[in-house]
């Protein structure tokens, strides 16, 4: 067998072991035993002293027992550790139903969601986003869209002048003159903003809202393209099963004009509230792009066509969200922004 | 315009119910926004009777005699108590019989009223939902009334009300005709003019009356008829509910006649007093300035030159197209009267009617353009009604005064265009079945129609025109579904759009809502956010009111009135931003510029109360913060505080970030307690603002890798303590201690601020030193933090803070 001084540190180390009831504690025999003043390490250190046939022996042995002392408190270790943990989480007492820290939540306002889907689908078509500027001049929101000075259709959009001939932009259709004359076809945008209308704020109108307008202009576009582009948004935006329909309108910047309204999505046409028992929305106008615009910005109305739309973003949101009065985008209640979070 | 469907099938031969005609309009533009029965819901049984004779007093109630009558309704007899004060023998008038119903489903039964039976009501018209009239008493009918009809039958009450709504290009449609017209076309149905023929009678009316037209420019045509020896009073009851059923009040025989015929045929008319008239002359002229004009309402105008007139040698008697003049009226002692039928200048009554801010029936008609070859049907159409209901003789023939007749229009229409704009065509013999069925004949010439356009049709100019009229009576449900062919570019979108979106994720992600804001505000508001020397707001020459009458002119304009919404209505943690725009004066086309801003606000605590979270009250921290994580998240670095340049801060809380070429890129602070009071914000508020624009126009560096560090860091931490009247800055110091520190810092943080109580400050930085090719030494760093400590404590006056 071993050496007795061997023997000795191994039994006494096996019952310390045996005896240990904390993690603690056995870290502490691993100290006394196997650490570098531990009394194992101090027999190999003083194997030097022994007689020279006795140093392989007892070198060998203490090893062994190092070893075996090692697996002895890795084993009891990971056991007492374990039930460690267990008598602190009971004496913790987590109560897991407090709320959790959550970082703070924004939320987009509502306008920004349609208005960002809207830029999404025309997108994916190919449509890119133009800009203009707010206050206009009367010629880029009227004379070159075939409303000229007197005329009733001027009453459509009761107009804040800030001057003889400036004023805020009654719609977003100025921007199709800008974009028209700064390219050439074929001219594929959207263009998204805010405009303004002489209309006291109430449930369903406010002096400032925004609109989307679309406008497609190149060799061969026809209505029926017109009509196909909305079939698409609409699917999109309010679901496979929508259907859309035409309604001739007047817009003194298209001819033919459409008004187009979407199956309400509500009833499906049966006739709701929602759709005033009509069974379709109003959702926006559109019309081929009237030949005199397109001469106004230098395009042959020979060569090419084109279509245009416009939609009100609010009238979009109101429908989709199913909120009826105006007002509220406007308020910025945080009861009302933070639904839409 | 409201439309009587009964009256519309008087002219074109129709099945359809009135609802389905409704949808048929619609379909082709014409938009019928409602069909509403015309007989008041519950009205039944009531009938017209006669009051045969008054029994006896039963004395007074309300001030009002109570009459016993004998109402006959020809097949029985009623004893019936009265209070109306119109109640009198021989009168025919709407008679409740037991039995009968009154709007509302009140049933009437036999009453004892005063201890004797009434046997049903005698009605007035707000008692039968037919009016407000109910003072005046009974609504009485005409003496020739059949006894016992029923009162619906009667007056023509069985009916529906189209309310059309007629978009501006299509005044032909603002008549009972025009509607017949274009339900014609649109179902193959008979159209057929209003019958009756006019009777002519005596000396032509060239000889009882002459016309000058002095501004053949406005007044392109002026007819005038003279009818004699009438005798004016009430129309007859049919007539009247007919008028009242679309929105018009009666008057007298005459004007109700003009009216009539306004809304069945579509032209104006005026009918003038002839005996009132000078010399029996009419002249239209342009008014002279400053002339005064009393019109019908009673109303004194003053006028200018633009303003046409009609007018006899001495003065004015109408406002052309608009309306009458109150002293050549038809009144009770009207015998002769003149009637004019004309065509006046679009654009000249649209001046007009908005200067004097009259808009009246007439004007709405003339301003979209009138039928200046129907004007004369109006005329004779009215002239033979003048006669049936107000008696006397129509005077042969007309004055008319037209020097320059209207030249027949044609449109030239390719089926090939018809095809180009709408991806489809119908067949040429289609087309021009359509085109007829408008009341434009087209003849063909190959795959060409020649289209003549009548004079009702002033909108349909060009080529493109005739291809919607021939879509519009098709169905627009045969346009194809067809997707624009050709290539598509690849979609770049602006740069200032995808800004927008970087903006709007980075403060979403931080905790904040979006608000959108009126562009408006109230000059009073706006002056106190003006900085000094800063220039005025545009302001709106047409403000809808005066305290939204000027444009935004600072950022935080909008929010804050976001901020005082919410505040108010107990949502006092408030952080919200909005991407808004101000708008300035500027020398270019429009006259502005409209710089773009993320605006942000906050008010009360950072973050929601909650169990983990001790109540942290916003500061101007926050709002900076926000700013700087604005601006990093656009890539912008390199930012440099400078003093802010908006106005609305409050002096001591108020800075700027400005970019590496000094332009201002950010500003914050708390906002100026004046200017809270103005919103009625009683809590603090901090507000930054991110001048996008700048932001745009500061370069940023590329995305680009650097290589992790491959030795460990070493920290040191120095603490220095500024006196209570040293004003040093932290961005001062930080500066100095990277200058001073050399290539081998990594990194200079400053973590922990304190003041003592006499008002020294403490300022301690943690600072990270990293060599990129070895593992750094205790004693290189000492000899570095040495040297820093040593410069800056000798450079700025200021101490190490001992452990």
């Amino acid at each position: 067998m071993g050496h007795p001084r061997v023997d000795a540190i191994a039994q006494e180390a096996r019952a310390a072991v045996a005896a240990a009831r904390t993690s603690a504690e056995l870290e502490q025999i691993r100290v006394r035993v196997l650490g570098r003043q531990g009394a194992l390490t101090q027999l190999l250190r003083s194997l030097g002293t022994l007689a020279p046939e006795e140093r392989p022996q007892v070198g060998a042995a203490a090893n062994d027992v190092k070893r075996e002392i090692e697996a002895l408190i890795d084993a009891r270790l990971s056991a007492a550790q374990h039930a460690e943990r267990e008598q602190r989480r009971a004496r913790e007492r987590l109560d897991l139903t407090l709320p959790g820290r959550r970082p703070p939540r924004g939320a987009l306002h509502p306008l920004t969601r349609v208005h960002d889907e809207i830029v999404a689908i025309f997108a994916g078509l190919g449509f890119s986003v133009a800009e203009g500027p707010e206050i206009e001049t009367d010629y880029h929101n009227f004379e070159a869209l075939n409303i000229p000075r007197d005329h009733p259709a001027r009453d459509m959009q009761d107009t804040l002048y800030l001057s003889e001939s400036t004023l805020l932009r009654t719609h977003t259709s100025p921007v199709q003159i800008r974009a028209m004359l700064a390219r050439k076809p074929p001219v594929r945008i959207i263009v998204p903003g805010r405009v303004f209308r002489r209309d006291v704020a109430d449930q369903s109108h406010s002096p400032m809202f925004h609109q989307v307008e679309g406008l497609a202009v190149d060799r061969g576009i026809t209505m029926g393209d017109l009509k196909g582009t909305l079939e698409l948004f609409a699917r999109e935006m309010f679901g496979p099963e929508s259907r859309i329909r035409f309604r001739p309108s007047f817009f003194p910047f298209t001819e033919p004009s459409a008004e187009v309204d979407v199956l309400c999505f509500v009833c499906h046409g049966q006739g709701c509230r929602l759709c005033k028992q009509g069974g379709w929305l109003e959702i926006l106008g559109s019309g081929m792009v009237h030949p005199r615009v397109l001469k106004n910005v230098g395009y042959d109305p020979e060569e090419v066509t084109g279509w245009a739309f416009g939609m009100g973003i609010e009238r979009i949101a109101m429908l989709k969200y199913g909120i009826d009065d105006l007002r509220l985008f406007f308020d910025n209640d945080l009861r009302f922004l933070r639904q839409f979070a | 315009m409201k439309i009587l469907y009964g009256w519309v099938r008087e002219l074109v031969d129709l099945k359809l119910a009135a609802a389905d005609a409704a949808d048929r309009l619609t379909n082709a533009g014409v938009e019928v926004a409602s069909v509403t029965a015309l007989t008041p819901a519950g009205l039944a049984g009531v009938v017209v009777g006669e009051i045969e004779a008054i029994e006896r007093e039963l004395g007074e109630s309300h001030g009002h005699r109570l009459l016993l009558c004998r109402v006959s309704t020809g097949r029985e007899r009623f004893s019936v108590v009265s209070g109306a004060p119109n109640t009198k023998v021989g009168a025919r008038a709407a008679f409740a019989p037991p039995g009968a119903t009154l709007p509302g489903g009140r049933r009437v039964a036999a009453a004892r009223i005063r201890g004797v039976e009434s046997q049903g009501m005698l009605c007035s018209e707000r008692e039968l939902g037919l009016g407000e009239e109910h003072e005046a008493g009974l609504l009485l009918l005409e003496g020739d009334a059949r006894l016992g009809q029923d009162l619906v039958a009667h007056l023509g009450l069985d009916d529906h009300v189209l309310e059309v709504e007629v978009t501006p290009n299509r005044p032909d449609c603002l008549s009972v005709l025009g509607v017949a017209r274009e339900l014609a076309a649109l179902t193959g149905a008979r159209l057929h003019a209003p019958r009756g023929k006019l009777a002519e009678a005596g000396e032509p009316a060239a000889r009882l009356a002459r016309v000058r037209v002095e501004a053949p420019d406005l007044c392109h045509r002026f007819t005038a008829r003279v009818i004699g020896g009438v005798t004016v009073g009430p129309s007859p009851a049919r007539l009247q509910a007919r008028l009242r059923a679309v929105g018009l009040r009666p008057i007298s025989n005459i004007v109700d006649v003009t009216n009539y015929v306004l809304w069945e045929l579509g032209h104006p008319l005026h009918a003038f007093d002839y005996d009132t008239l000078t010399d029996a002359t009419i002249v239209v002229r342009r008014a002279a300035k400053g002339e005064r004009f009393t019109t019908l309402d009673g109303q004194e105008r003053v006028l200018d030159d633009s303003m046409l007139v009609i007018a006899d040698p001495k003065r004015a008697v109408g406002l052309a197209g608009v309306m009458g003049g109150a002293h050549t009226e038809v009144t009770d002692r009207t015998t002769r009267v003149l009637l004019e039928s004309a065509w006046f200048d679009p654009v000249s009554i649209r001046r007009t009617s908005r200067a004097l801010g009259l808009r009246t029936d007439a004007a709405y008609r003339f301003e979209r353009g009138a039928d200046i070859e129907a004007l004369v049907d109006a005329s004779a159409r009215a002239a033979q009604l003048i006669r049936e209901l107000a008696g006397g003789a129509v005077a042969r023939g007309m004055v008319d005064v037209y020097p320059r007749r209207r030249k027949p229009v044609r449109v030239r229409l390719r089926m090939s265009r018809v095809k180009r704009v709408l991806g489809v065509t119908p067949a040429p013999a289609l087309a021009r079945r359509i085109l007829a069925g408008l009341g434009l004949p087209a003849r063909a010439r190959g795959a060409v129609l020649d289209v003549t356009v009548p004079s009702f049709r002033r909108d349909l100019a060009m080529e493109d025109d005739l291809v919607e009229e021939i879509i519009r009576v098709w169905g627009y449900g045969k346009l194809p579904s067809t997707l624009p062919a050709g290539a598509v570019d690849v979609v770049k979108q602006p740069a200032t759009l995808r800004q927008a979106e970087t903006v709007r994720r980075a403060l979403v992600g931080a905790g904040l809502a979006e608000a959108i804001t009126h562009a408006f505000c109230d000059p009073a508001r706006a002056a106190l956010f003006r900085a000094l020397g800063a220039a005025e707001p545009l302001t709106l020459k047409n403000p809808l009111a005066q305290d939204a009458s000027v444009l935004r002119s600072h950022p935080l304009e909008g929010l804050l009135g976001a901020v005082s919404v919410n505040v108010r209505r107990q949502q006092p943690d408030v952080a919200l931003f909005e991407l808004c725009k101000t708008y300035e004066a500027a020398r270019n086309e429009t006259g502005a510029v409209e710089p773009r801003w993320a605006a942000i606000a906050l008010a009360a605590s950072r973050t929601a109360r909650a169990w983990h979270t001790p109540d942290a009250p916003a500061d101007v921290y926050d709002a900076k913060g926000l700013a700087e994580h604005v601006l990093a998240a656009l890539g912008i670095g390199g930012l440099r505080p400078g003093a802010g340049r908006l106005g609305g801060f409050e002096p001591g809380c108020h800075g700027a970030l400005e970019n590496e070429a000094g332009a201002i890129v950010a500003e914050f602070g708390e906002v100026a307690a004046a200017v809270r009071d103005a919103y009625g914000i009683d809590v603090p508020v901090f507000g930054a603002a991110v001048a996008l624009d700048v932001a745009a126009a500061t370069p940023t560096p590329p995305l680009a890798y650097q290589p992790l560090p491959r030795f460990p860091a070493v920290q040191r931490d120095l603490a220095f303590v500024l006196g209570a009247e040293q004003a040093l800055t932290a961005a001062e110091i930080e500066a100095a201690l990277a200058r001073e520190a050399g290539p081998l810092l990594r990194q200079v943080t400053l973590f922990d601020v304190f003041r003592f109580p006499d008002g020294r400050r403490s300022l301690a930085w943690r600072l990270t030193f990293q060599a990129e090719d070895r593992t750094l030494t205790d004693d290189e760093v000492n000899r570095v933090q040495e040297r820093v400590t040593q410069r800056i404590t000798a450079a700025f006056g200021i101490a190490l803070r001992s452990a």
